[in-house]
Formats: C-alpha cells, sequence, structure tokens
C-alpha cells in the first residue's frame, strides 16, 4: 500500500486528493491498482472535501479496456505491436509528410488533462523538430474568448484572482456558469458565502441552474445576448455616477469610448434584446456597483459565442468601471475547466504564443526559444487553431495530425465534418488512455500513462502550479506523454528533448517563461505556487492586477451587441445550448467508465420546457429525435423549467446522443471558438 | 468462513418464454453435489449473474420439492437482464444463494389461503403455491387471484389451468386489455372481488406484483376481514449483495434481502410513510 | 484496569519492534501537515516514523479503510474460472487512534458480523489489536463527549494511551492488550500513582476542552419518536451538492456497491464505498426510485444514524467525530442536525 498526493484529474478546481495505491502479489509490478481517492485536508482548495467525482477518481484507472501496448490501424481493427515499430511509424510518417507537402500540412494537438511538461514538450515538437506553429488544444473550444479579451484589456489572459477569495466576497456575479454542476468546490464557495455570510448574488443565466435559487437576482436572457445586458449595466452604472471616478483616471484608459457606446443600452432598450426586465438590469447594476468586494464569476456561457471575445471584453469593462479589479476578493474571475487547461495556455501549446504568452511573431522571443532549443528559424507566422486544423484536413491541405489526450470527435462542434476531417488525413497518430470516439480514426495508437502514472504539474484555474505524483508505474506498456514526445523528437533527429525526469522539464520552462520563472519541483511542495512567480524567492501571485495592470493601464474596449450566427427559424424553431453537468466529465471517457458516476446519469437527455413538451406531446422519458443542419441524434427528454420555452439543453458527454452532431461551428473571428450555446434545431417526439 | 460473495455456475437446461419480455429459466448447477443438496424455502430468492455483466436477485419460483434444478422466472429490464435473455440452453450462469425468509408454512397451517398477484409478482408466488399443492390437505381453501396487462403477458398459462383442477381451489383471472379470445374478467385485480366470496374468517394472503397494486389490494384485504399479521407481502428493493451488508434494500432499520422479502401488513406498517414500504 | 507507563522516547522502538509480528499502522504526518494512517513498510520503518505524529488533529479518513478499503475486489474470473481475492488473515495492530475511531470500528465489526458474515471485512479486521492515544486537543466540530465515544473510553479498546507529558500511561483494557504489553515488555514501565492521577487531570482536561456540546440524548429519542420535522431534511436536501464525502468518511458508514469489469474473457468484480444520498442507490432496473425526492434520501442519512442503527444496536451510528461538517462542501454536519432536533 502506498500513498501520494497529488491534483485531481477532473476540473480546474485542482482540488489536492491522495491517491492510495495496492500492488497485488498476483498482479506484475506493471499492474499495480488505485484502490482510493480521498481529499488533502490542508490543501488550500479542497480543505478535506471533495466533489463525487475527485472521490471517484481511482476506479478509471484499473478499467480493464486501458489502452496497455501501441496499436496500428490493420484491416479494419487494430494490431498490437511494438513500441520501436510504432515510434519508427509516427516519426518517419511525420518528416515524410513534411518533405512531401512542407510543415504547414501538419497539425498537432496537445492536451489541456496532460501536464505542463508535456504541453510544453508538444508545442516544443512541433516547433522546434517540425518547424510549424500549427499547434493548439482544447481551450480553443472553452476559453480562447478569455484569453484574447482579457489580454487586450488587462494584458493577462488568466483568472484574476483566487478560489479562497471567494470566502470573503461580497457579492458575485455569476454569469454562463453552471458552477455548482461544473466547479463544485467553487459553487461550494458561492453557497457558503450567500448563505452563511449574507453575500449576494447576482446570477445570468438562460437556464435555471441551481445556483439561481440562491440569487439575490436572477436574470434570465435570451442566449447569446450578453454583450446588450452587459452594457446595459454599464449604462446604468454611468448614468446614476457609481462608477470609481479616481479608479478610473489613474488605472485605464478610452473611458470615454465606452460611455459613448454603452450610451444606447438603456434598460428599455435592452429588455427587448435580451427578455431580461428592465428593473432587474437596473438593480443588478446597482448592486454590483455598490458591493465593495464583486466578484465577476464566468466560464463557457460567455465564451463559447461568436461573440465570445466582445462578451469577455465587455465584463472586463463592467469590472473595471466600479473599480473591482486589483483588490482581494474582486476581479474578473474565468472558470478554467480542465484540470490544466490553463497550463496548457501558459507553457504555449498555442498557434499564436510560446510559454508565458511570448509572440512567436516576436523576434527577440524566438531568438530566446531559438537559443535554448538550439535550433534555428523557429515558425514566425502564428500557426493554425483547433477548428482552422480540422477545416483544412477537409480541404485536402492538412494531411497529417498528432492529437494527445483529446477527443475531437465528441468534444469538437458539428462532429459529422470532425469525422469527415480525420478520414481524409493521410496519417493520424493518438496518445490516449482508452479507445476513444477519435482514437477509432487513428492509424498509429500510443498507449499513455494516466495522472496516476506520472510526475508532473498542473496548473489549476487561480493559477495554481501544483504538483501531481507518481502512485503507480504505468499499466501494460503504458508511457507517460512525456516520454513518448521526448522519443519521437530524438527519432526525428532532435538532440535537445533528453529529459530524465519531468522536473528537469520544468527548470527549463522556468528559464523561459517569465511567469514560471521561480517554479522549480523543490518550491511546489507541499500545495504549489501561483504565477506570476518570476523569481526563485518569489512567493508567488494571489490576485492579479495590484496597484495597475499587466499591461500597465486597462483599457476600455467596449463593444455592440450582435445576434448568435444561427438563431431559430421556421423550420429550425428551438435553440439548442449545450453544456456539462456534475455527475459526468466533458467526452465522457473517464466518468462513464467510474460506476457510480455512470449509475446516477448512465445515458444521454435533453431537456425541455413542459409547456414545449406538452405541446410537442413528449413525456418524460420519452425516446425523440433533435436535428439541426448538422445532424440529428435520438435521445430521451427530462421535462424541465430549468430550461425557457423555445430552449433546449443537451449535455455533451455522451457519445450515443452526442450534442456536437448538431452544434454550430462558426467561430468567433479572432478567438476562433465555436458557438455551442446557441444553434437552431427543431424536435420531435419518436 | 464461507464466502457469500462468490456465485456457483450452472447450466441453462431449457428455457420458456411467458410473454414477449419474460422467460422462466431451468437451471442446474455444473457442480453435481451442490445440484443435489441445494435446498431453500418457497418464497426465497437467489443472486443470478453474469461474469462482466453484474448481479440481480431473482425469486426461486420452482418448488423446493422440485429437486435437483431450479427455476427462475427472469424479466428483461437492465442490462443483466436483457442479456441473459440472449442465452441458449447450454450457456452458464452463475447462481449464489438461497437468501431471504420465506413464506411461513407453520403459521398457515389449517387455514384458507389466498394468493393475489400482478404480473410478474406470480412467479415468486408459484414456489409457495407448489409447495401448498405438495401438502394440500394441510391447508383449507385455495383461492388464487391473478391479472396481467394482456393475456399473453399471463405466467404459467399452463399451470394456472392444472391449478384450477385441484381440489377446493379457484384460479380467477384478469386483464387490462383483453384480446378477442379472453373470455375471462377484464380490470385490474382488485375487480376480482366482485367474482368471489373474498370474506376472510380464517384466511391467509400472499400478495405480490407492482407497488402500486400491492396498495390497492391490501386496503381491499382489510375492508374484507383479513387481519394485519395475515397479510403477507414481498417487497422488492434495488439489491447487490442480498445478506444485508450493502445497505441498498434498507427500509427503516430493516433489509429487504435479509429480513424479508416476505413482510407481513402489521410489520409494514409501523415503517413511517415515506420509507414506501407500500408505495 | 491494570496501568503501565511507556516513554515517548520509547515509542518509535516499539513501532519498528512490533512491525515485525503485526502489520502495523500508524499515523504519519505528509505533505502540507496532512496526518494519515500508514502502514509501516518493513524495510523503510524508521525513516517512516520520523513522521509518527500522534498528536494529529483528525485523519481525513477514518481507519476503516485499513480493514474496509475503498476498493476492493471480491474476485477474479479467466475464462470462467473464479479465483477469490480474499486477504489472508494477518494479525494488525492500529497504533494511535482515537476513541471515537475506536468506537466506529467496533461498530462496524459489529454489522460486519451480523446475520452473515463478510470474509473480505473479517478476515483483515478479526486478529487486531487497538491502541488509543486519547485526544488532548479536540477540534471544533468534535462532539464525543456528548455521542459519550470519547476523548477516552472506559472499555472497547486493548490498549489506551494517555498523554501525561513525556510519557504516557498505558490502560490495559483486554488480555490482548496484557499480552501485547508483556510480549514488549522492554518498552513499558511501571506506572506510579502520581502518573495514574496525572492521567486522571489529562482526561479531564481533554474532556472540558470538548467545545461543542449537544443534548445527544434528546435528539436520539425524538429520532426515534420520529418527531423530526420534514423541513429540516428538505433545507439540507437542498444545499447539499452530493459529494457523498460526509458517508465516505463516517465512521460507522459500510454501504458499498458491486461491479463488474471484463475484458475478452478475464476480469474481476469489485466493491467500492457507496453512499445513500445518491439517486442511483435505490433506483432500480426499471426506473422505479423509492427514493426519488431529494428530502427523502437525506432523512434516510440521518435517521440511519441517530435512529436505525439505534434500534438495531442499542448505540447511535454517530461517534461524535465532526468529519462529515469538516468534509462537507457546503458546511453541513450532523451536528446542526442534533443540535436543532434536541431544541426543538
Amino acid at each position: 500500500m502506498a500513498r501520494v498526493l497529488t491534483t485531481c484529474i477532473y476540473c480546474g478546481c485542482g482540488c489536492g486528493l491522495y491517491l492510495e495505491s495496492e500492488t497485488c502479489p498476483e498482479r506484475s509490478r506493471r499492474d499495480g491498482m488505485i484502490v482510493g481517492s480521498y481529499p488533502s485536508r490542508n490543501h488550500p482548495v479542497s480543505k478535506g472535501a471533495l466533489c463525487v467525482k475527485g472521490w471517484n477518481a481511482y476506479e478509471f484507472i484499473n478499467k480493464l479496456d486501458r489502452l496497455k501496448a501501441p496499436l496500428i490501424k490493420s484491416n479494419g481493427g487494430f494490431e498490437e505491436v511494438s513500441w520501436d515499430i510504432a515510434l519508427e511509424m509516427v516519426s518517419r510518417r511525420l518528416l515524410k509528410i513534411k518533405e512531401k507537402y512542407g510543415e504547414e500540412a501538419l497539425g498537432f494537438l496537445s492536451s489541456a488533462k496532460a501536464t505542463n511538461e508535456e504541453n510544453f514538450l508538444m508545442m516544443k515538437l512541433a516547433r522546434a523538430v517540425f518547424k510549424t506553429n500549427n499547434v493548439d488544444h482544447c481551450a480553443r473550444l472553452c476559453h480562447a474568448s478569455t484569453v484574447v479579451g482579457l489580454a487586450a484589456t488587462f494584458g493577462s489572459g488568466a483568472m484574476t484572482n483566487s478560489i479562497n477569495e471567494f470566502e470573503d466576497a461580497d457579492l458575485f456575479l455569476v454569469t454562463g456558469s453552471d458552477t455548482t454542476e461544473q466547479h463544485p468546490l467553487i459553487g461550494s464557495r458561492i453557497i457558503n458565502a450567500v448563505n452563511d455570510r449574507g453575500a449576494g448574488l447576482i446570477v445570468v443565466d438562460p437556464r435555471k441552474i441551481e445556483l439561481a435559487k440562491y440569487a439575490t437576482i436572477y436574470m434570465a436572457q435570451d442566449n447569446g445576448t450578453d454583450v446588450a445586458w452587459i452594457n446595459a449595466m454599464c449604462n446604468v452604472i454611468i448614468k446614476e455616477g457609481l462608477y470609481d471616478k479616481k479608479y478610473i483616471e489613474q488605472r485605464t484608459e478610452n473611458f470615454e469610448e465606452l460611455k459613448r457606446t454603452v450610451e444606447q443600452y438603456t434598460p428599455e432598450y435592452t429588455e427587448k434584446i435580451t427578455k431580461i426586465p428592465r428593473d432587474l438590469l437596473v438593480r443588478a447594476a446597482r448592486l454590483y456597483a455598490e458591493s465593495k468586494k464583486a466578484m465577476i464569476v464566468y466560464s463557457m456561457g460567455i465564451t463559447q459565442h461568436t461573440t465570445g471575445v466582445d462578451n469577455v471584453k465587455s465584463l472586463a469593462n463592467l469590472a473595471m468601471l466600479t473599480a473591482h479589479v486589483g483588490f482581494a476578493s474582486t476581479g474578473v474571475n474565468p472558470l478554467r475547466g480542465q484540470n490544466n487547461v490553463q497550463g496548457a495556455c501558459d507553457l504555449g501549446a498555442l498557434p499564436n504564443v510560446f510559454s508565458g504568452y511570448q509572440q512567436v511573431t516576436d523576434d527577440t522571443a524566438r531568438a530566446k526559444f531559438e537559443g535554448m532549443w538550439k535550433v534555428k528559424n523557429l515558425p514566425s507566422k502564428p500557426g493554425l487553431t483547433v477548428t482552422e486544423i480540422f477545416n483544412e484536413a477537409l480541404k485536402g491541405n492538412l494531411k497529417a495530425l498528432y492529437i494527445m489526450g483529446e477527443n475531437p470527435v465528441i468534444s469538437d462542434p458539428d462532429s459529422n465534418h470532425i469525422r469527415k476531417a480525420l478520414e481524409k488525413l493521410e496519417f493520424l497518430a493518438v496518445n490516449e488512455i482508452f479507445l476513444s470516439d477519435t482514437a477509432q480514426y487513428a492509424d498509429v495508437i500510443l498507449p499513455a500513462g494516466s495522472f496516476a502514472e506520472k510526475d508532473g504539474t498542473f496548473t489549476n484555474t487561480e493559477r495554481r502550479v501544483e504538483r501531481i505524483r507518481k502512485a503507480i508505474e504505468p499499466v501494460g506498456q503504458a508511457r507517460p506523454d512525456w516520454e513518448i514526445l521526448s522519443e519521437i523528437a530524438r527519432r526525428c533527429g532532435y538532440k535537445g528533448m533528453d529529459y530524465s525526469h519531468p522536473s528537469q522539464i520544468m527548470d527549463e520552462i522556468a528559464q523561459l517563461t517569465p511567469i514560471y520563472g521561480g517554479i522549480s519541483y523543490d518550491r511546489l511542495d507541499p500545495f504549489g505556487l501561483q504565477w506570476p512567480c518570476p523569481s526563485k524567492e518569489h512567493p508567488g501571485t494571489p490576485y492579479l492586477h495590484k496597484d495597475k495592470f499587466a499591461k500597465g493601464k486597462g483599457s476600455f474596449l467596449p463593444c455592440a451587441y450582435a445576434a448568435a450566427d444561427e438563431l431559430p427559424d421556421d423550420e429550425y424553431n428551438f435553440v439548442l445550448s449545450t453544456g456539462r453537468i456534475y455527475w459526468h466529465w466533458h467526452t465522457g471517457t473517464m466518468s462513464r467508465r467510474t460506476s457510480t458516476l455512470d449509475r446516477e446519469v448512465p445515458a444521454g437527455y435533453v431537456e425541455i420546457n413542459p409547456k414545449d413538451a406538452e405541446k410537442l406531446k413528449i413525456k418524460k422519458g420519452g425516446r425523440v429525435k433533435i436535428s439541426s443542419r448538422r445532424g440529428e441524434i435520438e435521445t430521451s427528454a427530462v421535462v424541465t423549467e430549468k430550461v425557457k420555452e423555445g430552449s433546449i439543453f443537451v449535455p455533451f458527454h455522451f457519445s450515443e446522443a452526442a450534442a456536437n452532431v448538431l452544434t454550430n461551428p462558426a467561430v468567433d473571428p479572432v478567438a476562433k471558438i465555436p458557438e455551442y450555446k446557441v444553434c437552431a434545431v427543431k424536435i420531435e417526439k419518436i | 468462513m464461507k464466502n457469500e460473495y462468490v456465485p456457483h455456475p450452472a447450466i441453462i437446461e431449457s428455457f420458456q418464454s411467458e410473454s414477449f419480455d419474460t422467460k422462466t429459466f431451468k437451471v442446474v448447477f455444473e457442480d453435481k453435489a451442490l445440484a443435489d443438496s441445494f435446498d431453500y424455502k418457497p418464497g426465497q430468492f437467489v443472486q443470478v449473474s453474469l461474469l462482466g455483466v453484474g448481479e440481480a436477485p431473482i425469486s426461486i419460483t420452482s418448488s423446493p420439492s422440485q429437486k435437483g434444478f431450479l427455476e427462475l422466472t427472469i424479466r428483461a429490464v437492465g442490462k443483466l437482464t436483457r442479456t441473459i435473455h440472449e442465452l441458449e440452453p447450454a450457456d452458464k450462469i452463475y447462481i449464489r444463494g438461497p437468501y431471504g425468509n420465506s413464506f411461513p408454512f407453520e403459521e398457515v397451517a389449517g387455514k384458507d389461503l389466498y394468493f393475489i398477484a400482478g404480473g410478474i409478482g406470480l412467479p415468486p408466488l408459484r414456489s409457495v403455491i407448489t409447495s401448498v399443492f405438495d401438502r394440500r390437505g394441510d391447508f383449507g381453501k385455495i383461492k388464487i387471484l391473478y391479472g396481467a396487462k394482456t393475456p399473453y403477458e399471463l405466467c404459467f398459462k399452463e399451470e394456472l389451468q392444472s391449478w384450477k383442477r385441484m381440489a377446493d381451489t379457484e384460479v380467477l383471472l384478469t386483464v387490462d386489455e383483453p384480446d378477442e379470445g379472453w373470455k375471462g374478467n377484464v380490470g385490474v385485480v382488485t375487480t376480482l372481488w366482485d367474482k368471489t366470496d373474498m370474506a376472510a374468517s380464517c384466511g391467509a394472503a400472499f400478495v405480490c406484483g407492482p407497488p402500486v397494486m400491492i396498495r390497492f389490494v391490501i386496503e381491499k384485504l382489510l375492508n374484507s376481514g383479513f387481519e394485519d399479521e395475515n397479510i403477507y407481502i414481498t417487497l422488492e428493493r434495488y439489491m447487490k449483495c442480498g445478506i444485508g451488508k450493502c445497505g441498498h434494500c434498507n427500509i427503516g432499520e430493516k433489509f429487504v434481502c435479509t429480513d424479508g422479502p416476505v413482510f407481513t401488513y402489521s410489520q409494514l406498517k409501523k415503517f413511517p410513510d415515506k420509507e414506501r414500504a407500500i408505495a | 484496569m491494570k496501568e503501565r507507563l511507556l516513554k515517548k522516547d520509547n515509542v518509535k522502538a516499539l513501532c519498528v519492534s512490533a512491525s515485525d509480528q503485526w502489520e502495523t499502522y500508524v499515523p504519519l504526518e505528509g505533505f502540507g501537515g496532512d496526518v494519515q494512517f500508514t502502514k509501516l513498510d518493513n524495510e523503510k520503518r524508521e525513516l517512516s516514523l520520523d513522521k509518527l505524529n500522534l498528536n494529529y488533529e483528525i485523519l481525513t479518513v477514518p481507519p476503516k479503510v485499513t480493514v474496509f478499503p475503498q476498493l476492493e475486489s471480491l474476485f477474479r474470473f479467466q475464462d470462467e474460472k473464479i479465483s477469490e481475492t480474499v486477504k489472508p488473515k494477518a494479525p494488525i495492530l492500529l497504533f494511535g487512534l482515537r476513541a471515537c475511531d475506536v468506537k466506529g470500528i467496533l461498530f462496524t465489526d459489529d454489522f460486519f458480523k451480523r446475520n452473515f458474515e463478510d470474509i473480505y471485512y473479517l478476515n483483515r479486521s478479526m486478529n487486531k489489536l487497538l491502541v488509543i492515544v486519547g485526544c488532548k486537543h479536540p477540534l471544533e466540530n468534535c462532539f464525543c463527549t456528548s455521542t459519550k465515544t470519547g476523548p477516552f473510553l472506559e472499555s472497547g479498546f486493548d490498549l489506551q494511551l494517555v498523554d501525561i507529558g513525556n510519557k504516557c500511561l498505558v490502560e490495559i483494557g483486554s488480555e490482548k492488550g496484557q499480552e501485547f504489553v508483556s510480549s514488549y515488555g522492554k518498552f513499558f514501565d511501571e506506572a506510579s500513582k502520581d502518573d495514574v492521577e496525572c492521567s486522571k487531570i489529562a482526561k479531564r482536561d481533554a474532556e472540558e476542552a470538548v467545545r461543542l456540546r449537544l443534548d445527544f440524548e434528546e435528539a436520539i429519542k425524538k429520532f426515534c419518536d420520529d418527531k423530526v420535522p420534514r423541513e429540516i431534511y428538505e433545507r439540507i436536501a437542498e444545499r447539499c451538492i452530493y459529494c457523498g464525502g460526509c458517508l465516505y468518511v463516517c465512521p460507522t458508514c459500510t454501504c458499498f456497491n458491486v461491479f463488474d469489469d471484463i475484458k475478452a474473457s478475464s476480469g474481476g468484480r469489485y466493491r467500492n464505498w457507496d453512499a445513500c444520498v445518491f439517486a442511483g442507490y435505490t433506483r432500480e432496473a426499471s426506473g422505479h426510485n423509492p427514493r426519488f425526492e431529494k428530502w427523502l434520501r437525506t432523512s434516510r442519512r440521518y435517521e440511519h444514524k441517530l435512529k436505525y442503527d439505534y434500534l438495531t444496536t442499542g448505540t447511535s451510528g454517530c461517534v461524535g467525530c465532526g468529519r462529515c461538517l469538516s468534509s462537507c462542501p457546503v458546511n453541513i454536519g450532523i451536528s446542526q442536525v442534533i443540535e436543532e432536533v434536541s431544541k426543538r
């Protein structure tokens, strides 16, 4: 029996938990079992608690259908081969395709579930070895708007404050975040603050989420109308003189433009767009402005729109207007979904930046990386994003893709389009722990170690860089992703990925990445450090933009409201929104293999309003067909008041009733994030 | 110490379709010694599983006097039972048990016996009925009231006819939705009260069926003069271990798997309403 | 009760020596001050014992995990041949338990023996030595004096250590305890009358240090008389986030789920901790769920501990350890329910 302190694999809360392992006498050393997971009592986020997923994180690791040997496609199925053959195949094919079509024909998808070190290596592989900036990961699908929007307004695209600061806040403005479902340990802090300390709560969400029952003010806007209601709040705050003149003068620029833009967004005008009653808008504006420690909390409901960047900028404007940035228990707090999506972004698994958000177009930055990596001519043009990669693949321009720990067939919009794109590729290699829907398309599958089988670090949503620790040897012949990536680099003739332990990778990261400058494994015990941590003595940073913004002065970047790309019409007369639920996680590869979670919600469903259900003669549990211009799915109905009339909601975890078969691949023009939250569908009883 | 959790392999000898989603399987333990020695009481159940799929409690529908095999009536309603329905004779199935309490023969000796069942509720009672007919002289009048949704869904159609021919025995059937050939009663089981004398001067009633049916039948029985302690009900709950450990089948301070599944109405009355002991 | 003395300096050496014969579990401090009950690895035991911490606040998961793990396999199968995976009996020494946790283990021992014997639990648990190191500093969530389960016990232990400075008074509570003290006699000294007096003072101090005081008996009475208003359960059911944590960490919770895993023709049947607050806990294959409503599950959760355990065993299922409250993300604990019910 052994026990290690590690970080939970599920959401961006990054709870500290212990994994208990057992080597059974009848199982080999490479067949250790994880027999328990329980909370760390002193960890700043978990504080002795976990959500149901964390409490059951031990189970999926041991499942017998873990990928245990390298596989190559053969005769309509897969054949086991040696690592030698598999790795040779991957490196050879990628090099050949680069030779034949150029480096722009290659794409690399990194993983928001893999460690910081592994994300760093993936982008290093793409850039130093294959000389392409076509590296991206699923942040494109979730918080790409945040990275762009907050970088533009504040100079830094990360959550401004910390999770424990929720415990002292006076007011929360929660929008587009089903916090109790998606970030339970943060949602719980909101519940406690509201119930035990009398904190105020404004919830703005088209769906009546659980948190709404505690709300001081609940506003149900129409999907995709966020710029309007946020501008309306600014309008009221300016009109009633509730803004902080001194703060605006000293710390921001461009206020006049904001004032001009929001002038037309009066509560009356905005009510027409958003359907939010005007007096609620006024009350919410006053409550937010007058609360001293007010925190904006948001997630996919704000970011996953064709106007995602505008939505984020508008929230930033609202916060700056009322001096709610740069102090404890305030700020603009995007809740990062995956356990390490923050880290994957920080470590440069993005087409336009190296680690630390240093631009690939910046000559000095390139020179620094070229020096450290001992290569010349790192690519200087920003590469393709995830959404563009699949478009180019379908067009036949992108020929090869190397995917690590991602499942685009279920997670990306317009699944049929993704499937066709994958089929069109000349070569697809995948690092995975289970045979996912995406892995089915691979030419080579490399079995990867789970989070329990390697050392490394994750960065949670509050910028906390914390350790994961190896509890058991990788099962079967699996290897940690960092070893796999290093091997491929080596076989491609590159000598700069010769590491014996992830801590060495972190040392290299620290030298190249100012915000991680002071991070090293010996400093991360026991519970990590929050970046920016620029030097070895720096204690880490709980909240950002203290005294001044990361870019100096914060910029008001006002936006005009624009409707979503595809709204209901006569044929497709319902609005579809997609999202997540508490019991499952993203594409379900781990949570659906966990008995307690699977028992709670064994199959997909659609939420439909009782009045709509009655009109369409749909009963609770009845089978329905939902169709959009992209495709159709069959699923079971849950009749609930949670969704507005004319709207339905489908959680995207279930591959047999995959929400993304229906979703619209239209993207935000700058962030390239898909509009998962709004598209037009029709629904009928079967 | 015996390991209660390890099941024993049994072979499916044959099966019979009772209705579109219900089959009665005849199974024999692979180990001959076990097959010969396996003993149980009417009303008990076994835990039936398929390795790699799961396990579920199934009442034994054959009578203990029928040695060497077990009959299990299984309705395909979940993953395990649907997989069992795909099995053929000579396929293997895993069984452990018997568990649960049983129908109390000693207490009801000499009494008139009334068996009231709905749909899939007849199989557990069949074990008792067959055992009762084995010792016909020990008991008084016998009435069997049984209802199903449609005539096709009545279980043990042939046996029902043979029961009709037993001494001093009445079998009354009813369906909710008759077909063309149906000449019997139409309506829920409680409508059969009008077709026979249900006054229970010295009778014991055995009830098994869907929760809603149980509630209405009990009402009728009480109105007909049955005593609380002479009404026996078989309860159903989600079970995993069958031996009072996993907790899932708990009602109040009792476990359906060890203190039940047979309870008297006087016992069930003691549970607070919210335990839904009776629908 | 017979007494001996154990100098604190001798504790580590005693553990090292005992671990030759017993599978020894001791509280070791790990990262960031988290103390966990850990099995001493014979090779690394001296090193591990540097982290021994008998003054710990509380173990996050109770010692029940040593005899009832979160996940264990019941049997494996290969080509339809079943092989059991019952852990062979071995003597285990649980050194450094708190009184409340010992009460918990005695409770679960009784449960797994009742009716049918659970071989998986009993093989791990049947041959064990329970050594209490009594609490000196109860936490704010502790209420063991109200449940009469601590900070020290009158019986049920093999040895009970009372901290009296640089030494502990050792109370011998059973024959097994006596045997242990005799076998390892070189680590124990005679206890003087002074030592015994000091231990009485230490015990009294510990008792007085328990700040949370509840009218536990009154609450039990109200639970048994069904005088708990539904509104309390509804309120808790609404706030609860259904993590299962309060039940996972409870020393007397024993519910588990059973599931199979298979690949090709080989696999296993396993059991893992379950919690009655989940909807799927009572949902039948047909979809029917007798405890569909949240408040019914909350009422089950509390009534099991405070009414039904009492009716079945004569003692309630709550040992006053306060873990449910410590591990609840939304600050719900059984102590609050007990307090509210006893006062209404």
